[in-house]
């Protein structure tokens, strides 16, 4: 859009002050952009494209990750073993269920939150807001250092009145049936206020002019919501679940790592802790990139996918 | 690539706004001047309802609920570290007796001062790179058209779906030949360009007024003049709350600095991990260490905490 500003300069270039010989600018002006562009596009090529054809290429090989040890190469072998894997079906099974938990915390709470809510503006509205955000900033190892004196056995808050409830509980990080409820806890304790604010920032964002007009016409207040107003929010709501989607797996990582480090017995690993525990502790990096490699395209199609169908079911108000 | 674009409007014009499709959301806005106030309620509009007016009392309870959720693990942390260690599993809510032996117990432990200045360097470090690399890019993509724009910008946008556990082993690698393994460098260098900056200050420079672009080049400006003495002074408050967001974001970095720094503590991420570990059911004192971690971003939270939730809001970023 700005390519216009093109047509005037050149004709004022010979009279301009900037003197500069006139078969000099548009050449110039053909390389700037690229050159503006290079340290970004270069920092990208080598930090990430690079290291990404590196990985599928680390995936045909054996290689322990010792430099002086040459890569055997070994066709498909390390995706079939990593296929095969039972610690890959608890990894990507225990991802689907984090993701459907932040379905339900990031995005299903946030929209009843904002909308049960929306009537309160002004101070009380800022204040409450900038307290329900605070705990997306704290970092992991405080968050989880929090959290696992919540729930420590003896003095935590939680398992005392659990006790005085009449329900009393272990170690919820080294039991295997609770050890991903307490990552999905700690986890959507920083995500919940995150969707709260994007979604009240996109009611605050649809006119009310709309719901008045409906109401006029004796539209309900269910009708509002659910005809008018969650359709017009639709943009929010799907770049809140697809961040929910593609990110949820990176959220979780931390803290699985700080907190429970994926057990006990795999039972609170994500995929991507997966990648980490075959590369850097078993120190299989074939294994490691294969597993990377099935998941980057993996991702990536469901990101195709939901793009496409974010373009058919959003709603614009245009 | 949906992800940018469909972030939540904070303007109150734009509920009015063509927002026709991802790609070519064009903010209406006029001046960067609209940009100052982030987070502002422009939804009073909504407010039919007077604040105060007995409706409202339900949302105050649900919200009050809510923002206790969020803040009482952080009450609690503080609560905690502040107590004398000999009353640490005190189940007294309220605070005190004072006692600062918990941090006195930290500081002599391990060298916290020491990491805290190192990863305040660090991410001041990323977020000033990451914002000059996306300054230059996003100027060159927003003012001119050139042959590969597209597929330059595809670069960027693409490298969202790279996750960075999938390229981990070869950026490990990278930085081991380079023999910067256990040092901050090593830390900063993979993380210098932001995809995500360039992608938000490409949408701010969208929406810069031409007509400022074209009076500067009349005044034959140089297009390097024209970015540093027009541009970035318009564009001063969307910058500020992006650097504050890649600064957060640098500090709260968990992955990369556990992987590059296993021998070295001088980052608050690795080094309190170490002291947490050793330290077992020492509450007080792992408390006191936490609240120390988070401290800078609490410090700028509460002094900047309309462009710290602005950023990350719009972003819906981590």
């Amino acid at each position: 859009m700005f390519i216009e500003t093109a047509g005037p300069a050149t004709g004022i270039a010979p009279a301009g002050p900037a003197g500069l010989p006139a078969n000099r600018r548009p050449k110039r002006r053909a390389l700037s952009p690229y050159l503006y562009i290079l340290p970004a596009v270069v920092l990208l090529l080598v930090w990430t494209y690079w290291p990404l054809g590196q990985t599928v290429n680390l995936s045909f090989t054996d290689w322990n990750l010792i430099p002086t040890k040459p890569k055997q190469y070994v066709d498909v072998q390390k995706y079939a073993k990593v296929l095969s894997l039972p610690e890959l079906h608890q990894a990507l099974i225990n991802t689907g269920l984090y993701i459907l938990a932040f379905l339900g915390i990031s995005v299903a709470l946030p929209l009843v939150f904002a909308l049960l809510s929306r009537k309160v503006q002004g101070k009380a509205r800022t204040a409450y807001q900038a307290l329900i955000f605070v705990p997306f900033l704290i970092t992991p190892v405080a968050s989880s250092a929090i959290w696992r004196w919540l729930f420590a056995p003896e003095g935590g808050t939680i398992p005392a009145i659990a006790a005085a409830l009449g329900a009393p509980m272990g170690n919820i990080f080294r039991d295997p049936d609770s050890s991903m409820t307490a990552v999905i806890v700690i986890v959507g304790w920083q995500m919940l206020g995150f969707g709260v604010l994007v979604v009240s920032a996109g009611l605050a964002g649809i006119s009310p002019d709309y719901a008045a007009a409906a109401s006029i016409d004796g539209a309900s207040g269910r009708q509002i919501t659910w005809r008018i107003i969650i359709p017009l929010l639709s943009p929010s709501l799907v770049f809140l679940s697809l961040m929910t989607i593609l990110l949820s797996a990176q959220w979780t990582y931390p803290i699985i790592d700080l907190a429970t480090q994926g057990g006990p017995g795999n039972s609170s690993t994500n995929i991507y802790y997966l990648l980490y525990q075959f590369g850097f502790r078993n120190f299989d990096a074939g294994l490691s990139s294969a597993a990377g490699t099935l998941f980057f395209l993996g991702f990536g199609l469901i990101a195709l996918v939901f793009v496409e169908l974010s373009e058919r079911l959003s709603f614009y108000d245009n | 690539m949906a992800f940018i674009t469909i972030a939540p409007p904070a303007q109150p014009g734009s509920a009015d706004a063509p927002l026709s499709g991802p790609r070519k959301v064009s903010r209406p806005t006029t001046a960067p001047a609209a940009e100052r106030g982030p987070m502002r309620s422009p939804s009073l509009r909504l407010g039919s309802v007077r604040p105060g007016s007995l409706r409202t009392v339900p949302s105050h309870i649900l919200l009050i609920a809510l923002a206790l959720v969020s803040i009482f693990p952080i009450y609690w942390m503080f609560v905690t570290a502040f107590r004398p260690p000999s009353d640490a599993l005190s189940t007294n809510p309220l605070p005190g007796p004072l006692s600062l032996e918990n941090f006195q117990y930290v500081l002599k432990t391990i060298p916290i001062a020491g990491m805290l200045a190192n990863t305040f360097g660090m991410a001041l470090t990323l977020a000033v790179s990451q914002l000059l690399v996306a300054i230059l890019a996003s100027y060159g993509f927003a003012r001119w058209d050139f042959v590969g724009k597209k597929a330059l910008y595809l670069l960027f946008v693409g490298s969202w779906l790279v996750p960075f556990q999938v390229t981990m082993i070869p950026n490990y690698l990278l930085v081991s030949q380079m023999g910067l393994l256990n040092t901050i460098t090593g830390v900063v260098i993979p993380q210098l360009c932001s995809a995500f900056a360039v992608m938000m200050l490409r949408q701010h420079l969208e929406a810069f007024p031409k007509d400022l672009l074209d009076a500067s080049q009349m005044d034959g400006r140089s297009s390097w003049r024209t970015l540093w003495e027009v541009v970035v002074p318009n564009l001063r408050p969307a910058l500020a709350a992006l650097g504050i967001m890649l600064f957060i974001s640098a500090w709260n970095e968990y992955l990369w600095p556990s992987l590059i720094m296993q021998k070295s503590d001088a980052l608050i991420q690795v080094g309190i991990r170490g002291f947490l570990g050793a330290e077992g059911n020492n509450w007080g004192a792992i408390m006191a260490a936490s609240s120390l971690a988070c401290l800078p971003i609490f410090l700028i939270y509460i002094f900047l905490q309309r462009y710290v939730v602005d950023a990350f809001v719009r972003s819906g970023l981590k």
